[in-house]
């Protein structure tokens, strides 16, 4: 008899357990979903969507926006919807700047550091990029990959790297490629209350207007996605963290996400915030699960 | 024992006296009427700038400071108020922009308008995104 209690109780603890394991990512994926609903929609016809392209030539509606964009095309960024833009970055793709930077972030993966230790015992897998960032419910914070990979410096008695370019850079488009390669897609958990209130902070966050010209992020990625400035399109928040780190022209070198977003906040008139920051951290998470099971395609190029 | 009591109940006053003191800076920032509180000719230079520095430092605690052009508003309010007490005309602000250290005059009325307009509206945006965040959701109240 007591058998069967303890029995049925455990049974009631893991369904409530699972359940409500469910339940954390609802609002996300209800998010996720609109977004996605809105993005297809949106592209589907550019000729004939002509109002959220304002500034856009007929020529450009009718011969550059390719027709019933889905969700997976949106990893391209931009180039999803600017086929003359494709084919430029086609061209630069055959003979790809950043090769040489996932052969050092190898050499770096294994390279000893001081105490005999690598960041193989930090990072027994190497195809992990898809899982950044996570919610480390015992920090009660989100973790990045960037700040992963400082913290294993640090466990190991190594300074911190650059949080932007040059070496931290090089490992995260060594991590990317054995993602793609494995052929691993964005998998974003939002598994405690805690980490669906950090998701909330980062979507709030994304949408807040800041800065001294009053853009909030999803002015120009989600209302302004596709839209024109100058001779550029902006990217949509979909897809926008599959392809990290990026080589980008404009950088004439590799940076990682958190290097990009600090342009978007200077872009925004705002005192751009700490890679480390909670603040962008949160936001990361947000943009991340947005994209969740999107395939991993980094690194790649942007202008 | 009440010693360990007298600094607790010491340091939650502190806690809550802070946490008011941060909304109603917030609320107060919201209220004013940008124009009117910083026109340089109506208050006097150093009541401006007086007024930047209050609002831009609670900016900064909360992560929301101006930058324009590679200056941060802190930047602003620091050269401005020296500028006004060396009574210099003029403000030569410094910042770097790829490793060179770049210079952008103004005029000191001017810089003071702009360091106090600046620091306010930071604030007025925060309490507006308050309400204004949802309205740009797909799925929520995002209408398209």
């Amino acid at each position: 008899m007591l058998l069967k209690v303890v029995k049925i109780s455990a049974l009631v603890a893991i369904t409530a357990c699972t359940l409500n394991a469910g339940s954390f990512n609802t609002q996300a994926e209800k998010d996720r979903q609109a977004l996605v609903t809105y993005m297809e929609a949106k592209f589907k016809d550019a000729d004939k969507n002509r109002a959220f392209f304002p500034y856009s030539s007929d020529d450009e509606l009718k011969n550059n926006f390719p027709k019933n964009i889905k969700e997976k095309d949106f990893a391209l960024g931009s180039y999803a919807f600017n086929s003359r833009g494709k084919s430029q970055y086609d061209d630069i793709k055959e003979m790809p700047p950043y090769e040489d930077a996932i052969d050092a972030g190898e050499e770096l993966y294994g390279k000893k550091f001081a105490n005999g230790k690598s960041f193989k015992e930090c990072f027994p897998k190497t195809d992990i990029a898809g899982n950044y960032p996570y919610f480390d419910d015992k920090k009660a914070a989100v973790v990045t990959l960037t700040a992963a990979i400082n913290d294993c410096l640090v466990a190991n008695g190594e300074k911190k790297w650059n949080e932007k370019k040059g070496k931290l850079a090089k490992l995260q488009a060594y991590f990317s490629f054995q993602s793609q390669e494995a052929g691993k897609k964005l998998d974003i958990k939002i598994d405690s209350q805690a980490a669906a209130d950090a998701y909330e902070r980062g979507k709030k966050e994304y949408y807040s207007q800041r800065g001294y010209l009053k853009l909030s992020c999803a002015t120009c990625h989600v209302q302004g996605a596709g839209q024109r400035v100058r001779a550029e399109y902006m990217s949509p928040l979909l897809g926008q963290v599959t392809h990290f780190p990026v080589f980008r022209l404009k950088w004439n070198s590799l940076g990682t996400l958190e290097r990009r977003m600090n342009g978007c906040n200077k872009d925004q008139g705002e005192n751009p915030h700490k890679p480390k920051s909670k603040w962008m951290k949160e936001l990361l998470y947000f943009m991340a699960y947005m994209s969740n099971g999107m395939a991993v395609d980094g690194p790649d190029i942007r202008k | 024992m009440k010693r360990l009591h007298k600094i607790l109940l010491t340091a939650g006053l502190g806690v809550l006296t802070m946490g008011s003191l941060q909304a109603d800076l917030l609320q107060d920032a919201a209220a004013a009427d940008v124009k009117k509180v910083c026109d340089v000719q109506a208050n006097g230079l150093d009541k401006v700038l007086a007024t930047a520095a209050m609002y831009n430092a609670e900016a900064v605690k909360l992560g929301i400071e101006f930058k324009r052009l590679g200056v941060t508003n802190s930047n602003y309010v620091k050269t401005t108020t020296e500028a006004a007490k060396a009574k210099k005309k003029e403000v030569v602000l410094e910042y770097k922009k790829k490793g060179k250290v770049k210079k952008q005059k103004l005029a000191t009325d001017y810089a003071a308008w702009r360091a106090c307009s600046f620091a306010i509206r930071a604030l007025q945006q925060k309490a507006e995104a308050e309400s204004t965040w949802r309205l740009a959701v797909p799925g929520d109240g995002y209408k398209y």
